[in-house]
């Protein structure tokens, strides 16, 4: 399934736009935004930081959906079925794959951030691996919970697969202190387990060292949102096979 | 050419199930909203036969085979598939089961050698690529190896299906509407096929067709939908007798006549 969703990727062009393009485009972007209205070479760190964290959490989720969408949008879902092919089988294949993007858009980034604007992959300090972890693990998430909605919806759930991080990205302060948002959405970014690591990964930039304290509570609430993940596929599933939704994938 | 089924490969087929029977399906029940698709269907299914399950649109024929491959969970009922029961058993079960309908397009994006090879490793065949071109050229299909899947022809499509549900040699080969876009030639040689693997290999053949002609040649026993339940089951000659018509033709156009009726 992995040597499937890669070779089917190679030749999809909208991958190849997803995976080289836009993190270039991204990098380049929040990169000119720090140097344009930051001072010294704190923003820029910050902004170029912050896409490179958004995109290795953003391609793990996109692999992840896109690869039961493809076989939704193909009409594969029944011939995968009669085989011996299992759901966790299926899963894993998705989340190698999602790794490999992820490797390759942070590579895109971090070589237009070490090239144009001097700023080093690991400039955040040591707080970024603890981070990437939380963040790949979030993803995950949000990748299972968008292939439990893919399975009853078909391609009608595509619009999570691509909104969801975009939704989660202003209100968790990707670039930004939360308290620079509305009072309200300050409020609500509280209750986002992607604010502590992103104040974490601040921290890291701004003082050196890492605060456990942030990412301790990142991590309590993404192992939440991997387990209601995990119980919302295995209900989904489950209404799948006894509702006969298969039927509406052939 | 279209002998020399499994001969000289990685992968003989199956030894036999354990169990006595291929397939085992008692009281199965299915409801959809207001709908009871299949209403206490019992099927055993022992090996070697060709059975064909027909009846108009609506009976419940597809509902039944998904059923049985275990795709959809039943509300009642049990189903042992190759020795294994379902749901728990259904990944070992696939390993002896192939699969096939004649509306189920394949993957985009991949060549028809790739697409083989990708069934084949999911079928757990040693040799994928090996296997793939001799079942190709089998079924005299090997020119459209390097073939994107999206480019080829309806009946081409169809018989690469055909391919992808047997390249692991199956003890029972489920297909539903094999021949349903095949023109008359590449629908005989599919034919031909199925009876070589059931006389050669032993191969269990269960599938479902609107065509009476193609389920009388290829079948030995059908069993006969009616609304979700099994209104006749033996050998279509008995059945069409017991049924008081000439021919499986005649008695399906009377069954679809009465839905109709049924209907208004």
């Amino acid at each position: 399934m992995v040597q499937r969703n890669l070779r089917v990727q190679k030749r999809n062009p909208g991958h190849w736009f997803l995976l080289f393009v836009l993190p270039f485009v991204d990098a380049l972007l929040f990169g000119s935004i720090g140097v344009a209205f930051g001072e010294g070479d704190g923003p820029v760190r910050l902004l170029v930081t912050g896409i490179l964290l958004f995109h290795l959490i953003w391609q793990l989720t996109l692999a992840g959906s896109l690869g039961l969408l493809e076989e939704v949008w193909t009409r594969n879902v029944l011939n995968l079925i009669a085989t011996p092919l299992t759901e966790r089988e299926f899963l894993g294949a998705l989340g190698v794959v999602g790794l490999l993007r992820t490797a390759v858009s942070v590579t895109v980034i971090a070589v237009v951030g070490l090239g144009f604007y001097a700023v080093a992959p690991a400039s955040a300090g040591w707080v970024l691996v603890p981070s990437a972890a939380v963040l790949l693990l979030f993803g995950w998430a949000v990748a299972v919970f968008v292939v439990g909605l893919t399975l009853q919806y078909g391609d009608s759930a595509e619009v999570f697969s691509w909104g969801t991080l975009v939704l989660l990205m202003p209100l968790s302060g990707f670039f930004y202190p939360v308290e620079s948002l509305p009072a309200p959405m300050a409020v609500l970014a509280q209750a986002i387990p992607l604010t502590y690591v992103f104040e974490a990964v601040r921290h890291g930039i701004d003082h050196g060292s890492i605060a456990w304290g942030q990412l301790g509570i990142a991590t309590a609430g993404t192992l939440v949102l991997v387990v209601a993940a995990f119980a919302f596929l295995a209900r989904q599933l489950g209404r799948f096979r006894s509702e006969g939704w298969v039927t509406r994938f052939t | 050419m279209l002998a020399g089924v499994g001969s000289a490969d990685d992968t003989d087929p199956m030894p036999p199930s354990p169990s006595p029977h291929v397939l085992a399906a008692h009281g199965l029940r299915k409801r959809f909203g207001t709908t009871q698709a299949v209403d206490g269907v019992d099927l055993v299914i022992e090996a070697g036969e060709r059975v064909g399950i027909v009846g108009p649109n609506g009976a419940g024929k597809t509902t039944t085979l998904l059923l049985l491959l275990g795709a959809i969970e039943p509300d009642s009922g049990t189903v042992d598939l190759v020795g294994q029961r379902l749901p728990d058993g259904r990944s070992a079960a696939m390993e002896r089961v192939g699969f096939a309908a004649g509306y189920l397009p394949l993957p985009d994006r991949l060549t028809v050698l790739e697409t083989l090879e990708l069934f084949g490793r999911l079928y757990g065949v040693e040799h994928p690529r090996e296997r793939a071109l001799e079942i190709l050229t089998e079924l005299a299909i090997d020119r459209l190896a390097d073939q994107r899947v999206e480019s080829l022809s309806s009946g081409q499509a169809t018989l690469v299906g055909f391919a992808k549900a047997v390249i692991h040699h199956p003890q029972l080969v489920v297909l539903d509407e094999p021949t349903a876009s095949l023109d008359p030639d590449v629908a005989m040689r599919v034919r031909d096929r199925l009876e070589h693997m059931n006389a050669e290999h032993h191969a269990t053949l269960l599938l479902t067709s609107h065509d009476m002609r193609e389920v009388e040649r290829l079948t030995t026993r059908v069993v006969f939908l009616r609304a979700g339940r099994i209104l006749a089951d033996g050998p279509a000659a008995e059945v069409v007798d017991d049924a008081g018509y000439p021919d499986l033709e005649t008695m399906f156009l009377a069954e679809a006549a009465r839905l109709r009726d049924e209907a208004v």
